[in-house]
């Protein structure tokens, strides 16, 4: 009788613990991940985390770095296999280590998991792949963007529906006739942020990115030309662009000193609507990026580490931070740009948002990333700041930067990112 | 007795010696950290001889002779001068020195952030003073020469006072016999000071300048909040470069093949002082 009675007991202690091993198959075990320290998308983590370790059973370690750390972090962990996060952000900036992430397609088949991302950002290049498998996911998108003045365009009758940037040059000539007399520019850009440049050089550049051969390279003739119209929007900024930051220009902009901007809208979008801050509330929309080029995209994705001792649960984290309604919570709450469709479909964000999301999400869709390295881009963008300053011919920044480049080895899941792309030069 | 000295002995081998040489091994390896998880190989001397032809690293040479050279000029200059003008135990002495000094506790990107903003060209308080008295301010950070400048500035305010705090102290520790002496002979203040006080201080002087130079040139942190090194290669330093080479390249071969001639440099810099203070002064 004691035994039956034993058996029983132990019987009912046993259950529900097996209950609970099949709710949190993965209880107990540990997942690093990391984020940049940007008050955005590490909050959002930090805001996710006890209820993900209630749900999961998994304990959570967030780590938030600074933009140039967080990189130098991933890229020593992966190169070395140190294996120190289980769960990575990153973007094409650590595409030297794309090697060494954990494939996802398996996961994503498994649990039939997916959303209404927004289709350009599903391929390769905003999404990361290594050797035709997915190995990263976007959690955020950010296209580089411009926005105007709708209340100038409208006093003016310009209408902004540009489609290159030869159109977009042609209507700051108008808007400079209809702003004479007056101390606002036709357009504004942090000509000082020299990093930022290359945004729009790639939205205006039409041609490969990598040769034939795999290499960095340009196409010396559209390089050249593009490099020339890049310069030639100084005409139409105001004076001392070339020394303006990103926060100078932004506020140049939002003064009301500028009809038209060039940036991350992200980085404007609120405080262009908050009265304290902005003396155009309701004054602005986004516009469609010029072209032939590209508006050059910022998309986070997650990645699992090809060394996580638990690529189990650090799938179950970037399923539980990577959700619609997370996406929009953070478009909500913080700013960030989602990467779902339905984001930009819900009804009530359409309404508060109606100047801001039609030409956001043609750009979204429109947006790619480029193939570069830190080494490269830093020789790109370093070379081009001494053409805007006026310390060197756009063919002496051209052979400048294709000098420094040969020096440098484009990594193999970038290559594949710029065939992807189609930045690759055919042949 | 040597048994006792052994441990320590080793210590110090492996603090100090260790790196140094792992350092001299990198130099003459063949390792971008991205490409593979070891060095690739051996490559002798091409490191050094890379960089030395490059122009980029010439150039970053360039303009760490010209920050350096301009801030401990002015630095030594102000820092004497206001030694002598700040002299005195009075209450107010004291506390001007205490002013004087705090922006040398300021961390260092924190004052590149600073300086950043008062030396904006459109909002700026530098340029909104200038203006005041009917000068029109420069780019300071958008102009090649200017951001040189605006580096130099910096660095000048933010270290004339340690240049003020130990040449006060060797002000203050010149027996005043000397001074009595020399006031008895009939020579001038300007006299006294250029040959009693100055061959006195010369020493520390030298010494000061030593240390001066050695945190001017690794001076990293408040060039990257200030310029980023740009606009484009303008403030471009050696250690910035160093830096860029390794920690952002990660191409570890060239950076400590940079680092060594860094090194060489710095060493023949301090080596120079170090001859000068042989001098009987």
């Amino acid at each position: 009788m004691k035994k039956a009675i034993l058996f029983l007991l132990i019987l009912t202690l046993l259950l529900p613990a097996g209950a609970l091993a099949q709710d949190m198959p993965h209880a107990g075990a540990e997942v690093v991940t990391n984020f940049m320290q940007s008050g955005t998308y590490d909050v959002g983590a930090e805001q996710l985390e006890a209820g993900f370790e209630e749900a999961t059973g998994i304990e959570l370690e967030i780590v938030a770095s600074p933009f140039v750390v967080l990189v130098q972090n991933n890229i020593t962990d992966l190169a070395t296999g140190t294996g120190e996060f289980d769960v990575i952000s990153g973007d094409f900036w650590i595409g030297s280590v794309w090697g060494q992430m954990h494939p996802l397609d398996d996961f994503i088949e498994r649990d039939m998991w997916g959303g209404s991302f927004i289709e350009g950002l599903t391929k390769q290049g905003p999404s990361a792949y290594f050797d035709g498998k997915r190995i990263g996911i976007p959690y955020s998108a950010d296209a580089y963007g411009l926005i105007y003045r709708t209340d100038i365009f409208e006093e003016a009758g310009i209408s902004a529906d540009w489609e290159t940037w030869d159109d977009f040059i042609a209507v700051l000539g108008e808007l400079e006739m209809h702003l004479e007399g007056t101390d606002i520019a036709p357009n504004v850009f942090a000509f000082g942020a020299s990093e930022q440049a290359a945004a729009i050089f790639l939205g205006m550049y039409d041609s490969y990115l990598v040769d034939a051969d795999g290499n960095y390279a340009l196409d010396h003739d559209e390089a050249i030309a593009s490099l020339n119209q890049l310069k030639s929007l100084l005409d139409y900024n105001p004076e001392g662009a070339t020394g303006l930051s990103i926060d100078e220009a932004n506020s140049v902009f939002l003064t009301g000193k500028a009809a038209t901007m060039i940036c991350w809208v992200s980085f404007v979008r609120a405080a262009a609507q908050d009265p304290d801050a902005s003396l155009v509330v309701d004054n602005w929309a986004t516009a469609t990026f010029p072209g032939p080029g590209f508006p050059f995209l910022s998309a986070w994705n997650l990645f699992i580490s090809g060394y996580s001792e638990n690529p189990e649960a650090a799938w179950e984290w970037i399923k539980y931070y990577i959700t619609e309604d997370e996406a929009k919570r953070r478009f909500v709450e913080l700013g960030v740009g989602s990467p779902f469709l339905s984001t930009y479909e819900d009804p009530e964000l359409i309404e508060q948002y109606s100047h801001d999301f039609p030409a956001m999400v043609a750009n979204l869709n429109r947006a790619e990333t480029v193939p570069w390295i830190f080494a490269a881009f830093e020789v790109f963008f370093r070379h081009m700041s001494e053409f805007i300053i006026g310390a060197a011919t756009a063919e002496e920044t051209l052979e400048a930067t294709l000098t420094d480049w040969a020096e440098l080895e484009v990594p193999e899941g970038l290559v594949q990112s710029a065939m992807a792309q189609g930045q690759m030069q055919e042949g | 007795m040597i048994l006792f000295v052994v441990p320590a002995f080793i210590i110090v081998v492996a603090v100090q010696f260790y790196p140094l040489a792992y350092s001299a091994f990198l130099s003459v390896t063949d390792w971008v950290l991205t490409e593979s998880q070891t060095p690739k190989g051996f490559v002798g001397l091409e490191n050094f001889a890379k960089e030395l032809s490059d122009e980029t690293f010439r150039r970053s040479v360039r303009n760490s002779v010209y920050i350096t050279g301009g801030a401990l000029a002015l630095q030594m200059t102000l820092g004497i001068c206001l030694a002598y003008l700040t002299m005195g135990s009075s209450w107010r002495m004291r506390a001007i020195r205490t002013l004087l000094i705090l922006p040398m506790v300021i961390a260092p990107v924190a004052a590149g952030t600073l300086w950043r903003i008062l030396l904006n060209s459109r909002a700026g308080l530098v340029n909104h003073v200038l203006s005041v008295i009917g000068i029109k301010g420069p780019e300071w950070l958008a102009h090649p020469d200017w951001a040189i400048v605006s580096v130099i500035l910096l660095d000048t305010w933010q270290w004339t006072p340690f240049v003020l705090l130990v040449v006060g102290a060797a002000i203050a520790s010149i027996p005043d016999d000397l001074l009595e002496v020399a006031a008895i002979d009939g020579a001038s203040r300007w006299q006294t000071f250029l040959y009693v006080e100055l061959p006195l201080l010369m020493p520390l002087l030298l010494l000061t300048l030593v240390f001066r130079m050695l945190e001017s040139l690794l001076s990293l942190d408040s060039i990257y909040s200030l310029t980023f090194g740009g606009p484009g290669y303008s403030t471009y330093t050696l250690t910035y470069y160093i830096y860029t080479l390794g920690l952002r390249s990660f191409n570890f071969g060239a950076a400590a093949a940079s680092s060594w001639i860094f090194m060489v440099f710095a060493s023949l810099s301090i080596g120079l002082v170090f001859w000068y203070q042989r001098r009987d002064w």
